[in-house]
């Protein structure tokens, strides 16, 4: 079993040293899609597996459950699909031994992190994935990449610091126990938890785009390459709220103080992020404005759980089932921005009401996977909160309200797609790769059932 | 007495290569460098018999009395091991480096000459059984190393040297002095894992605290406590392999091991600890660390930069030291293999660039990654290391540090030592962002063309092994024999006697 799980982790990190020459360059770039075929194979193949590797780091454990599945699924597809639509658009182009080793590094560190049980190896995928996605955001080489570069790597380390701390005293808690899910045990017993607590919410909060560590996702996801873009804000993003997921001790005990904030929090992206990303005048300012939008709506159930720990065993799925919704959408959706366009008005106009349709799904229209999202989490937070936070009666409101602000989000982020230069050469395997995820991600509601 | 051969031969290895090459003419290099690969490699093997031995409880040592009441004591213990091992590990690397790196260049008889002599009193140190034998080691390690940091002659090496012989010679005088008084009171005191001083008098207590502060004093100019670091980064106009010797190898380990021995073996760390000199001494150390870090950021040298960061990386071990606790001293103890495998690569590198290209300072490092890819991948994984990014060997250090900080009950270390990382980053991430992605300016100082590789296969090698540790001994930390389970190991025969 053990084989597997370094196996997907291994061959994305092994590629990059195809770097090296010209002739093994061109042979990674017709591996690029292929990279994740192994955590795909994995995600699955496997339901439950937990494998104990004592020798190595500080004690590891490969572990695959109900909760990483979904994660490696989506993020298993969104890397293929963007690297096919990476390798039709980036080969030959400037700087491509720079975005092949960043890309292969990124998505080893996405994988590892994943399939991790303990948080040394968490943190260590974790951070190869933060800094070799800074190599994404900064491959533009413009004052603008540079800039934004300049704030990510910032941000990402003082993440990384309060992670390291928050991990430390999360450990200590657990008796020096490496182990992810002891650790969450032992944040669940202990009196005193507020400091590990803070922490471990700062430091994946930046990752995941929390209101007020925000700040840098709007800068950095747009202005890489079209399908880091895709990956950045579509897989990266959810590593933050893996994070949340696997430490912070969900069902086990009641903290509603924390909970209520973290719930206030995800209300504010929600809504602020929505508000805010229609001023903007670029169609991938726009997604990444959404995303972080979007993400408000798990932590909202985040929240949710932490004030009421009997949710969790109703709603673990749903945060599967947000990832892969959101994940194969926005993916979907960073990808249609460098689409080319047919001239001919007809065809174009087919063409841009094409492209619109996972937009759909994100709005959350009927019969689409963001419908399921949204109408199990407000089912959740309106029946077992049962007046645990004194704004309980407006959520639903305020989650219709999110719909409608959304759906203006994503209209506006169609007109500026509208509004881009059309091409008249129509390349094929940019609109492949699309049509997968599009495709993935409007069939959710039908093969989510029988994976979650 | 039995296994008495094996340290004496440990050391005599270097010794005797050391009169070699002495008495060798300049030109006859392939025998030198013959007779130096060869002492390195069998000291590597004597020391790994004699890790193994020590591993099954066998006892390696030998005493006799060189004056009346004071006896010449060599013993191989856990954390002698750690050091030797380190030291003979890290010979063989910069050795073949420096062959590579001085490569036609004049007086290398007794460069060679003085760098074994300087290797045998690393391992003197390693393997000194009392304060007595230990101080004849470490001004051994004074003297030999002087002509290498003046190796070339210039007017700045001349002065450097000065400012570095004036500092451990000082150093020393204040060893020494803390030697003799203690020996006054306590008398002839061998290492020994648990301490000598737990039952004594305490009327003798404020005596005790002011030769500790005396001992430590002493140590600390080799270990680079401020405000006794003002030589070190004077000291890195030396050749590179010199200053990884300086930096990684031997000298400023000799002062932290010292701290070590005094700590653990001569005080004990519960008499320590109730002693209360533990907490001034996390606090120097801690003001190091930050103060070290601080200062690297300002420098555009990249040895100067490098230097300054050894000066808060040595302090990590000190920190580690004054961690009551066995966490803490894992923490210390592990660090002094892990900085030393980090910083030797990143100084190799650094020579690297200084030989190829002629590069020197920071902002000239644009493009040299393309350039140099094997040398800049080393450098940039040291750097990461250094940071703390797991699964890297710094990583390691970090987090038992870390855990010894919360245990001990001394939660403010946490800060100082996440202040440390965030500095840490500020001062590396510039470099790996202008090796990979800054393009090439114009041409380089001074490019030479140094083999068929991208530079000499001897200056090529060394680093790159040396990277390939730093990721082995994070990956493979909890894997049996791996310095933290040394440290381990060394920890539990501390505290539980």
């Amino acid at each position: 079993m053990s084989w597997a799980f370094s196996a997907a982790v291994l061959l994305p990190l092994l590629a990059a040293s195809l770097v090296a020459t010209g002739s093994t360059r061109f042979l990674l770039w017709r591996l690029l899609p292929w990279l994740p075929l192994p955590a795909l194979l994995l995600a699955t193949q496997v339901r439950d597996a937990s494998v104990d590797i004592p020798w190595l780091m500080l004690g590891a454990r490969w572990q695959l459950d109900t909760l990483r599945s979904p994660f490696l699924l989506a993020a298993s597809l969104l890397w293929g699909g963007a690297g096919l639509y990476a390798r039709a658009v980036l080969e030959g182009a400037e700087r491509e031994r720079w975005f092949l080793s960043s890309w292969c590094l990124a998505l080893a560190g996405n994988l590892w992190l994943i399939v991790a049980g303990d948080a040394v190896g968490f943190y260590a995928g974790f951070a190869l994935m933060t800094f070799a996605a800074w190599g994404l955001v900064v491959h533009a080489d413009s004052p603008r990449a540079l800039w934004a570069g300049k704030v990510y790597i910032a941000m990402a380390v003082l993440g990384e610091l309060a992670l390291l701390a928050g991990l430390l005293l999360a450990s200590e808690l657990a008796g020096g126990s490496v182990l992810l899910a002891e650790m969450a045990t032992a944040l669940g017993r202990s009196q005193q938890p507020g400091l590990a607590l803070g922490l471990l919410l700062t430091g994946f909060g930046v990752k995941a785009g929390l209101p007020l560590l925000h700040f840098w996702l709007p800068l950095a996801h747009p202005v890489a390459p079209t399908p880091a873009s895709a990956v950045l804000s579509g897989a990266m993003i959810k590593a933050g709220l893996l994070g949340w997921l696997v430490v912070l001790p969900l069902g086990l005990t009641s903290l509603p103080a924390w909970g209520t904030m973290v719930m206030a929090l995800g209300l504010i992206a929600l809504l602020g992020a929505a508000l805010r990303g229609i001023w903007t005048r670029e169609a991938k300012t726009v997604l990444a404005w959404s995303s972080i939008s979007q993400m408000g709506l798990a932590t909202l159930m985040l929240g949710a759980v932490l004030v009421e720990p009997a949710l969790w065993w109703l709603v673990s799925g749903w945060f599967g089932l947000f990832v892969l919704h959101h994940g194969l959408a926005k993916g979907a959706l960073f990808l249609s921005v460098g689409l080319s366009l047919p001239g001919a008005p007809v065809a174009r106009g087919l063409a841009l009401l094409v492209v619109a349709l996972p937009a759909l799904s994100v709005i959350g229209l009927p019969l689409t996977s963001g419908e399921a999202v949204k109408r199990w989490l407000k089912d959740s937070v309106s029946g077992d909160l049962a007046g645990a936070v004194p704004w309980q009666p407006w959520l639903p409101h305020l989650l219709s309200l999110s719909t409608l602000l959304t759906l203006l989000l994503l209209l506006r982020w169609w007109w500026l797609l509208r509004s881009g230069d059309g091409s008249t050469a129509v390349a094929t395997l940019p609109w492949v790769a699309w049509l997968l995820l599009a495709a993935l991600s409007l069939g959710l509601p039908l093969y989510a059932p029988i994976l979650l | 007495m039995s296994g008495a051969w094996l340290p004496l031969a440990t050391l005599a290895t270097s010794l005797l290569a050391s009169l070699i090459i002495f008495a060798l003419p300049e030109h006859r290099h392939s025998i030198r460098t013959t007779v130096n690969i060869l002492a390195a490699t069998l000291k590597l093997a004597l020391v790994a018999a004699m890790t193994w031995g020590v591993f099954q409880g066998r006892f390696y040592g030998i005493s006799y009395e060189m004056l009346p009441g004071v006896r010449f004591v060599l013993r191989a213990d856990a954390v002698a091991m750690l050091f030797a091992g380190l030291s003979a590990l890290l010979w063989l690397f910069t050795t073949l480096y420096a062959v590579g790196y001085l490569e036609g260049s004049p007086n290398r008889s007794r460069f060679f000459g003085f760098f074994s002599l300087c290797v045998a009193s690393t391992l003197g140190i390693a393997l000194a059984g009392n304060l007595f034998t230990f101080f004849l080691f470490y001004e051994m390690l004074t003297l030999s190393t002087y002509p290498l940091v003046v190796h070339r002659g210039t007017p700045k090496a001349l002065r450097a040297g000065r400012q570095y012989i004036i500092y451990t010679l000082g150093g020393g005088a204040v060893l020494l002095l803390g030697v003799v008084l203690l020996y006054q009171l306590e008398g002839d005191l061998a290492f020994r894992e648990t301490g000598h001083l737990m039952g004594s008098d305490p009327a003798r207590y404020p005596a005790l605290i002011g030769i500790f502060a005396l001992l430590v004093a002493g140590l600390g100019v080799k270990a680079a406590l401020v405000p006794l670091h003002g030589w070190l980064p004077t000291a890195m106009v030396a050749p590179a392999p010199v200053s990884a010797l300086l930096h990684a190898v031997a000298v400023v380990k000799a002062g932290a091991f010292g701290i070590v021995r005094v700590v653990y073996d001569i005080y004990g760390i519960d008499f320590a600890a109730s002693l209360g000199v533990l907490e001034p001494l996390a606090w120097v150390a801690a003001f190091t660390v930050i103060y070290g870090s601080l200062r690297a950021l300002w420098q555009s040298d990249l040895k100067r930069r490098l230097a300054f960061s050894t000066v808060s990386q040595i302090a990590y071990i000190v920190l580690g030291i004054s961690l009551f606790g066995p966490l803490g001293t894992v923490g210390g103890l592990v660090h002094l293999l892990h900085q030393g495998i980090m910083k030797v690569t990143l100084f190799f590198c650094a020579g690297n660039y200084a030989e190829t290209l002629g590069v020197h300072r920071v902002d000239e490092l644009d493009g040299a990654g393309p350039r140099m890819p094997l040398t800049s991948l080393a450098f940039t994984v040291a750097a990461f290391g250094m940071i703390g990014i797991p699964p890297l060997a710094g990583f390691v250090t970090k987090w038992m540090l870390g855990r010894g900080a919360l245990a001990a009950d001394m939660a403010w270390v946490i800060p100082v030592l996440l202040l440390s990382s965030l500095l840490n980053a500020l001062y590396f991430l510039p470099i790996v962002y202008r090796l990979w992605f800054r393009p090439l300016r114009g041409d380089w100082p001074a490019e030479r063309a140094l083999g068929r590789l991208e530079t000499h296969a001897l200056l090529l090698w060394p680093p790159v092994f040396t990277a390939v540790l730093t990721v082995l001994v994070g990956v493979l930390a909890a894997a049996p024999f791996s310095p933290l389970a040394w440290a381990d190991l060394v920890a539990l025969r501390m505290y539980l006697p």
